[in-house]
């Protein structure tokens, strides 16, 4: 399917561009070290590692072997093992900073698009006064880029009124995952912030949408006649929301991406330990094997929500479920 | 015996810069068991004019002035919302409207329509009663059952527009207003859809039908009256024969002339038009709104709006009548 | 003329006034002026920052980079788009359909992660090829609504007379569709560049930036490495965030503008 093969593309497109750049480190890596073990030099402990990495994976082969031991790599979820964290493996790493970010990406999702695409659907239906302010403060809050707000909300509510913390997931010297209420508390202490910084962009984003959709619903024909039957205006109401959501969910899963990757530079603001952290101290100390990890769980988790909503959408949506079965029979 | 009485209608759209006068001082009545066509031009005013009756007046429609009176002598648009709603949208007055293709929300089944319609009046009344009867008046309308099984985009135009015609004839009104049904069907199709109006009259469903149009052929086979509007204003009523072959008001006459009649002398018959176009409404012409393109025109025309003056069971407006 | 369209462009036309012009003004951004860490005063608009250099040079200078970086992007992002969205909305058939699969395949990638990755395994990055790199990961968007454009324009009359004509197909792509198209490829300009700058600052925040410049980016990473928010000294980050946020504002208002301008129907009644 579509989404298997963009998977496929997105890795072999790293792999080749990486390996094209010029200086690109890996090979510099490479030569260094083989060059080095060739004349017996003394190694560091990092070097170390990275000869083992470079065995593991073959990279002293030539071009096309290597890329077909990145691929088996790569889809097996094999990256390696970590520099910075060794002996721990890059899937283990993933793992653990997973959760974290996706407790912060999924809900932040969808509390701001139901509450997002309530307000604009309000806006639209109101009007005049309550439409203003909604509009504008939407047009305005959707704009700002995430990590900004982040700032913004870090500087206001951890220095000048210290109501949260400054920074990370969960206070020291608390276990790193469990379920007492305690633990609860102070991670929605922490989480407060990073999550706020999310929501309302999401929903600012959402409501001007909404609102765009709403008016075309509401202006439509089939509300003027449904009106003239005698329907009740709760139930006009409906009809255009239900109508209008539709394309504000294929809006959402184009926009996943681009939230996905702000919600990433937010973590690295709040020092939150999620994937986007993970990936910013990789960088910092050119942990490769942990950036290409990262890169590949990203993407296929963009990639899977996509999907998800795709599929999601024929079973909401009555005409592209016509076509649907129109094809199969 | 009027089952439905127009008092001095006057509806405009209010513009930012202006108003578009669409509808000035419309006043007739609809007699029980009749059918009154309305035609005109389009732009005349007779879709502005439909939307009115039917009580969704959306902006930048506004209704400035006017009675609507119900065979009971209550004036609807006095009635409260909820009383409209109850009482007369779609039962007492139901409105076919002009773009049937439209008209139907296109996520959801035709029979979801008409379970909400059905609610919105008799709010008791159990899903599969209400499905019963719909399909029992669908059959006897000539629509097969699974039309209501059916998503709009999975119909026919015609098939779109009988379905419309039978949704809004289901809860039986008493007046059924049909704003160019037949505006963009093929012949057949449009035989089929006046045979389903007459139809619905002549088994009760419905007691009285407005039929407006802009096609007077049309009108000659359905209509008992005949009410013609130019520029917002009625310009001439009577009984459709005597309009057709005896037109008084200039507007009807030169009308009637542009009609092609498929017989033999009609070859050497020069067709003449109407010479100039309709005034723009948001500027209509002082006095009588049809005298700048008159061949009739008195300096009396210019200057005041003749009023409807009856003449031997018509109603003219021209001051050529008074 | 449009409220929307005023306040864009006035707003843009402010901070690019500050861009080009100050610089000529300011020290040497990199310079130590003063002492470290002096809040703004009317001697230094915006102070000082952790090692003594003048803020409000670091600001001017680092607009005028981001700038420069937004606007290159930006025309990479729209040429490519233009290329392959007018080809295959023209060409149609399969062309088209290889185009679009393509471009769906780009849309669907986090562009984010692409630059991440990319940034992070490039030896050297200068401002030109960190442009370049932003350009070309987020042309899919500008080719499909080019592409969309031209299909509604191919229906058109003028079309089918050049067609009649004989002229090549090029030609006609670049006489008379391209021109007819000028408002709509400047739309995706401006989004493309507001794109441009945020792409760039998400980059240099986390380190993947150009490496040795100054941009608003910049500033931002180095408010977070230094830790100016827990010490509180705001001027650093502050004025850089809201620059940011009333920069791209300002594009996507101007856009927007432009929209309601061409497409009537996008007009609230």
């Amino acid at each position: 399917m579509f989404y298997l093969a963009t998977y496929f593309i997105a890795l072999s497109l790293i792999f080749v561009i990486i390996r094209l750049m010029p200086g690109n480190p890996i090979d510099q890596l490479v030569a260094r070290l083989v060059l080095g073990r060739q004349r017996g030099v003394a190694f560091s402990s990092v070097d170390k590692l990275y000869l083992l990495y470079i065995d593991k994976f073959g990279l002293e082969a030539p071009g096309h072997e290597q890329y077909l031991v990145y691929l088996q790599n790569m889809l097996s979820f094999n990256f390696g093992i970590s520099i910075m964290y060794s002996p721990s493996t890059v899937m283990e790493i993933l793992i653990g900073s997973l959760p974290w970010s996706f407790l912060l990406l999924f809900p932040s999702i969808i509390i701001g698009f139901v509450v997002g695409n309530y307000l604009g659907a309000v806006a639209a239906n109101k009007k005049g006064f309550i439409d203003n302010v909604v509009f504008n403060l939407s047009l305005f809050l959707s704009n700002v880029p995430y990590y900004c707000l982040a700032l913004i909300l870090l500087y206001v509510f951890a220095f000048i009124y210290p109501v949260f913390p400054v920074s990370l997931g969960i206070s020291p010297g608390m276990p790193g995952f469990s379920l007492t209420p305690n633990w609860i508390m102070d991670y929605l202490y922490h989480y407060a912030l990073p999550f706020l910084s999310l929501v309302l962009i999401t929903i600012g984003g959402q409501a001007i949408g909404m609102r765009v959709m709403m008016i075309y619903e509401l202006n439509s024909d089939y509300y003027v006649y449904s009106k003239q039957l005698g329907l009740s205006e709760g139930k006009l109401v409906n009809y255009a929301y239900k109508n209008a959501i539709l394309p504000q969910i294929t809006g959402l899963a184009l926009s996943f991406g681009s939230i996905f990757g702000g919600s990433l530079i937010t973590e690295v603001v709040f020092n939150y330990p999620g994937i986007g952290l993970t990936l910013y101290n990789a960088i910092l100390r050119q942990d490769y094997p942990l950036i290409q990890g990262c890169f590949a769980i990203i993407t296929l988790t963009t990639l899977l929500a996509n999907f998800f909503m795709d599929i999601f959408y024929v079973f909401i949506d009555p005409r592209i479920r016509a076509v649907y079965a129109g094809e199969k029979a | 015996m009027s089952i439905l009485s127009a008092e001095n209608i006057k509806a405009y759209y209010k513009l930012l810069d202006s108003d578009v006068k669409a509808v000035e001082d419309v006043t007739f009545s609809l007699k029980t068991g009749e059918i009154l066509g309305i035609a005109g031009e389009s732009g005349c005013g007779k879709s502005t004019l439909a939307a009115t009756l039917s009580t969704v007046i959306l902006p930048p429609l506004k209704l400035i002035d006017g009675r609507l009176i119900t065979e009971d002598g209550k004036n609807i648009f006095e009635l409260k919302e909820i009383t409209l709603r109850r009482k007369i949208r779609g039962k007492y007055l139901a409105l076919i409207p002009q773009s049937a293709m439209n008209a139907l929300n296109p996520t959801k089944k035709i029979k979801d329509l008409v379970i909400d319609a059905v609610k919105a009046h008799y709010p008791k009344m159990p899903k599969e009663e209400i499905l019963k009867n719909s399909m029992k008046q669908f059959a006897e309308l000539g629509l097969p059952s699974r039309v209501l099984e059916s998503y709009s985009f999975e119909l026919s135009g015609g098939m779109k527009q009988r379905s419309i015609i039978a949704i809004s004839s289901l809860l039986n009104p008493k007046v059924l207003v049909a704003d160019e049904p037949t505006a963009a069907l093929d012949v057949s199709t449009q035989q089929a859809v006046l045979n389903l109006l007459v139809s619905l009259k002549e088994k009760g469903i419905v007691q009285s039908i407005i039929f407006i149009t802009h096609d007077i052929a049309v009108l000659r086979q359905i209509a008992d009256r005949i009410m013609l509007m130019y520029a917002g204003m009625i310009v001439e009523v009577g009984d459709t024969e005597d309009v057709i072959f005896k037109p008084l008001h200039p507007y009807t006459q030169g009308l009637i002339s542009t009609v092609i009649v498929p017989e033999p002398d009609i070859k050497e018959k020069v067709l003449t038009g109407i010479p100039g176009a309709p005034p723009n409404l948001k500027n209509p012409p002082p006095g009588c709104r049809f005298h700048p393109r008159c061949n009739f025109a008195m300096p009396k025309c210019e200057k005041e709006v003749p009023s409807l003056f009856s003449k031997s069971g018509r109603i003219v407006r021209c001051w050529l009548y008074d | 003329m449009s409220k929307k369209f005023l306040v864009g462009i006035s707003i843009l036309l402010f901070f690019a006034g500050l861009a080009i012009i100050m610089p000529w003004f300011m020290p040497d951004p990199k310079d130590f002026v003063d002492v470290p860490w002096e809040p703004p005063s009317s001697e230094r608009i915006l102070g000082t920052d952790l090692f003594g250099r003048d803020v409000f040079s670091l600001f001017v200078n680092g607009m005028n980079m981001s700038f420069r970086i937004g606007i290159l992007a930006g025309l990479v992002a729209t040429a490519v788009g233009v290329v392959i969205g007018a080809v295959a909305g023209y060409k149609g058939g399969n062309v088209d359909e290889v185009l679009m699969s393509v471009t769906n395949v780009m849309l669907v990638i986090p562009t984010i992660a692409l630059l991440i990755v990319l940034a992070a395994f490039l030896g050297i990055r200068n401002e030109m090829l960190m442009a370049f790199l932003i350009g070309v990961t987020s042309w899919p968007w500008a080719a499909r609504s080019i592409r969309s454009q031209t299909l509604s324009l191919k229906a058109r009359e003028f079309i089918d007379l050049s067609r009649m004509s004989g002229l090549s197909e090029l030609k006609i792509i670049l006489l008379d569709v391209l021109p007819n198209m000028f408002s709509y490829v400047f739309m995706c300009f401006a989004l493309q560049m507001a794109n441009g700058i945020l792409s760039e600052t998400a980059l240099s925040m986390i380190g993947l930036g150009p490496t040795d410049i100054v941009s608003l980016g910049m500033m931002l990473r180095w408010a977070l490495l230094w830790e100016t928010v827990r010490l509180g000294k705001w001027w650093v980050f502050i004025p850089a965030t809201i620059a940011i946020t009333l920069l791209t504002t300002s594009l996507l208002l101007i856009n927007t503008a432009m929209d309601e301008i061409f497409n009537p129907r996008m007009r609230r009644l």
